[in-house]
């Protein structure tokens, strides 16, 4: 099938990952309900995040050049196949009007409280549309350049924060109850780092794909480090305001203050979700309709784009009623699930794969 | 027509649309529809409970004129009270006011360049909880402004020229830093308060300001700001007062010591750097406090005729030791009798003893007064200034 036609360097897939894992994580924290100990409920969910990456890539690896919906039908045969793939499309569906409702709740309460939430939306919405519409190497092309700037604009905040740093904040290490924390790390690994297997429809056009793997777990790694400095700086500059503002590295980007002429850079924040929220959204979203148009046997994805756009935006709308509604959703509801769609259907697909022994030994490219 | 050249003409259309649509029509502040307000005042009265709010807002016009209308002598300096505006409104809530303001009220409040929040003394002691609910909660609240606890009413601190800024609450600000930055009384910016707050075991604290007589050259009477002590809260309400010395012990317990003097009966000192360290120590049920300072200063004054020697600077760095531990000692008693661990002590231990610290947190209020503290400062005398010995002799 001949969808896709464009490559994308294993390098650029790299970049590609810090800016999909940044993705709303840039103004949400993960390792929330860990206290001051969130950096290292973080910490222990980049580990699970990267185990669960393995198995992706690993069953990525096995089909070179197969998305997961090729790869569902190979294995479950053509119905049941369509039937898993079905499942997964909705997963990323979901997600990427999950990320446009942060996005609209972000922006209506700290930027833009009186624009109306559909014209916020649709505004991105067109722009991801355009993106996707051109294909996966665009993205990835765009990426190179917003990625290594948000993650300068994240290392200067850092930076410009140092003053307000008290590390005593962070102290006693591992405060909370064991069990608390690690429910934070798989809350942390849910969301951002497993969210990676949404690549499953990417990693198919990387030009090597036998280093697609080490890829991902570079860009992983990457986005992880940075997270995790980004939380301890949360707490260490915040205290335990960190735990209860919901936009922690909003305030603390508030708080920078450097000789009172470097001030109210907290827009800086708004643009980095601006900017890996698109690229976050227009990989689920190519995703979705790149799966969809191969379930369906379509020649192009495009004429599908507009349609699954709107219907999108239409759920990120309606999904949830407010902002405690989707933090209910994201820290108690969203953690466990995911897991189907970020473990099990990888799994499963990869267990029955090496047992059914598909691809036979020296057919790599069926 | 080529191709390229209608994609440059489509691209000029383009260009022309697109910043009809920039402008934007939601979420447009126009700089004349708002009035920016410097300070906000806070008072509650203690009978009946009701919240009276005092914006003080910036006239720009005015602003342009004082500054750069140096033309005159009677313009010199300009007058920070023409610079500004007070409005003031009485209702059951901070937003109640707000509510009730928009009916004389011809612009809507910004709050995004206030300086500091002044709140009457009556109403802090009947706790700012409400008030403080707003901040965190409130979007367009910022976390980095200055609470100061006025002795007398909020609205009255907010209409006296003080400062050498043209708008007063900027000037006010800038002493509250100042005094800060010499090491006299704390700046405690709204997210410091709230972190204090959300402790639970350390007593939250702000500057106090009162307003004073200034006699001028030809027996001129004018009113100025002075900042006159440290609240102390415990919880939102405040309980007490450092005076001057126990403020100045305070900062030097929790590591806040910028620059400032030490002053000794034979001479002064300026402080060249410091640093604190709060060091808990848990034997059995007792806890001991050790306070650590580390400090260099410079001598700058003198008022003995001796030559300097190493036995004097010996000397004199006892004393200072002696005098910045009596310093710290006086605000660990006051906050003794207080019972307001202004020091955080409680979180010092938590640091330290995290598993003790959850049976030691409920009863902390019980137990604080019977900490043992002991305040170990090393002193080291840098320098001696231009002369080493007396300009004339005894």
């Amino acid at each position: 099938m001949f969808l896709e036609k464009g490559k994308i360097s294993n390098f650029q897939l790299s970049v590609l990952i810090v800016g999909f894992v940044f993705g709303s994580s840039v103004i949400i924290s993960p390792g929330g309900g860990a206290g001051h100990d969130g950096w290292i409920a973080v910490a222990i969910g980049l580990m699970e995040g990267l185990l669960i990456a393995w198995i992706f890539t690993a069953l990525a690896k096995q089909f070179k050049d197969k998305t997961i919906i090729e790869i569902n039908s190979l294995i479950y045969g053509k119905i049941l196949g369509k039937c898993i793939s079905v499942l997964f499309i909705w997963y990323l569906f979901h997600l990427g009007a999950l990320v446009l409702t942060n996005y609209m709740h972000f922006f209506n309460l700290q930027i833009y409280p009186a624009t109306p939430k559909t014209v916020e939306l649709l505004l991105l919405m067109l722009v991801c549309a355009s993106t996707v519409g051109r294909g996966i190497e665009v993205l990835a092309r765009l990426s190179i350049i917003l990625v290594p700037l948000t993650t300068l604009l994240i290392i200067s905040d850092t930076f410009l924060l140092i003053p307000h740093i008290d590390l005593s904040n962070l102290m006693p290490i591992l405060d909370v109850p064991i069990g608390k924390l690690l429910l934070a790390s798989h809350g942390a690994a849910s969301f951002p780092f497993a969210e990676t297997a949404a690549f499953l429809m990417v990693l198919a056009f990387v030009d090597k794909p036998e280093k697609g793997p080490s890829a991902v777990f570079r860009g992983l790694l990457i986005a992880g480090f940075i997270l995790i400095i980004v939380v301890a700086r949360n707490a260490a500059v915040l205290g335990q305001m960190a735990e209860i503002t919901i936009y922690p590295t909003y305030l603390a980007a508030q708080v920078i203050d450097i000789g009172d002429i470097l001030t109210r850079l907290e827009v800086v924040v708004g643009i980095n979700l601006i900017t890996m929220g698109f690229i976050k959204i227009s990989v689920l979203f190519y995703g979705t309709v790149l799966g969809l148009a191969q379930i369906l046997n379509l020649r192009s994805y495009r004429p599908i784009i507009l349609p699954v756009g709107i219907l999108m935006v239409i759920l990120a709308l309606t999904n949830v009623g407010n902002t405690l509604e989707m933090f209910e959703f994201a820290t108690k509801g969203y953690p466990v699930y995911a897991v189907p769609f970020q473990i099990g259907i990888p799994l499963l697909t990869l267990g029955i794969a090496k047992l059914r022994k598909i691809p036979p030994k020296g057919e790599g490219n069926i | 027509m080529k191709r390229g050249q209608r994609f440059k003409i489509y691209m000029v259309i383009l260009l022309i649309i697109i910043p009809v649509f920039l402008s934007g029509c939601w979420d447009s502040k126009e700089l004349n529809k708002l009035s920016i307000v410097s300070g906000l005042g806070w008072d509650i009265d203690p009978d009946t409970g009701e919240v009276t709010l005092t914006y003080q807002s910036i006239i720009p016009n005015e602003i342009k004129s004082s500054s750069s209308g140096s033309g005159g002598g009677e313009q010199k300096g300009g007058n920070p009270l023409r610079t500004i505006q007070l409005d003031q409104d009485t209702g059951s809530s901070s937003y109640d006011v707000l509510n009730r303001y928009t009916q004389h009220g011809s612009r809507i409040p910004f709050y995004q360049h206030t300086q500091v929040y002044v709140f009457g003394k009556d109403g802090v002691q009947r706790g700012i909880y409400p008030f403080l609910d707003t901040q965190a909660r409130n979007p367009v609240a910022r976390p980095n402004v200055l609470m100061v606890v006025s002795e007398k009413k909020a609205s009255d601190i907010l209409g006296i020229q003080d400062g050498m800024e043209n708008i007063q609450a900027f000037g006010m600000a800038s002493e509250i830093k100042l005094s800060a930055t010499f090491t006299k009384y704390p700046a405690v910016t709204v997210l410091e308060f709230q972190k204090r707050l959300m402790s639970q075991t350390t007593a939250p604290i702000a500057p106090m300001v009162g307003i004073f007589e200034e006699t001028g050259p030809e027996g001129k009477k004018t009113q100025k700001i002075r900042i006159t002590g440290t609240a102390v809260f415990k919880g939102d309400k405040m309980i007490g007062q450092l005076n001057e010395r126990e403020s100045s012990g305070l900062l030097w317990g929790i590591n806040k010591i910028k620059i400032g003097f030490v002053m000794l009966p034979e001479a002064s000192l300026e402080i060249v750097t410091a640093k604190s360290k709060i060091v808990p120590e848990l034997q059995g049920d007792q806890i001991k406090i050790t306070i650590e300072i580390d400090e260099e200063s410079n001598l700058i004054e003198y008022k003995g005729h001796q030559d300097m020697t190493s036995d004097i600077l010996q000397e004199l760095e006892k004393d200072q030791a002696k005098e910045i531990e009596s310093q710290v000692m006086a605000a660990v008693e006051k906050s003794f009798s207080l019972d307001a661990d202004v020091f955080g002590f409680g979180e010092a231990v938590h640091r330290k003893y995290k598993k003790e610290w959850q049976d030691l947190k409920p009863r902390w209020d019980e137990i604080y007064p019977d900490i043992e503290v002991v305040v170990k400062v090393k002193t080291h005398l840098n320098e001696i200034g231009d002369i080493n010995k007396a300009l004339i002799k005894d």
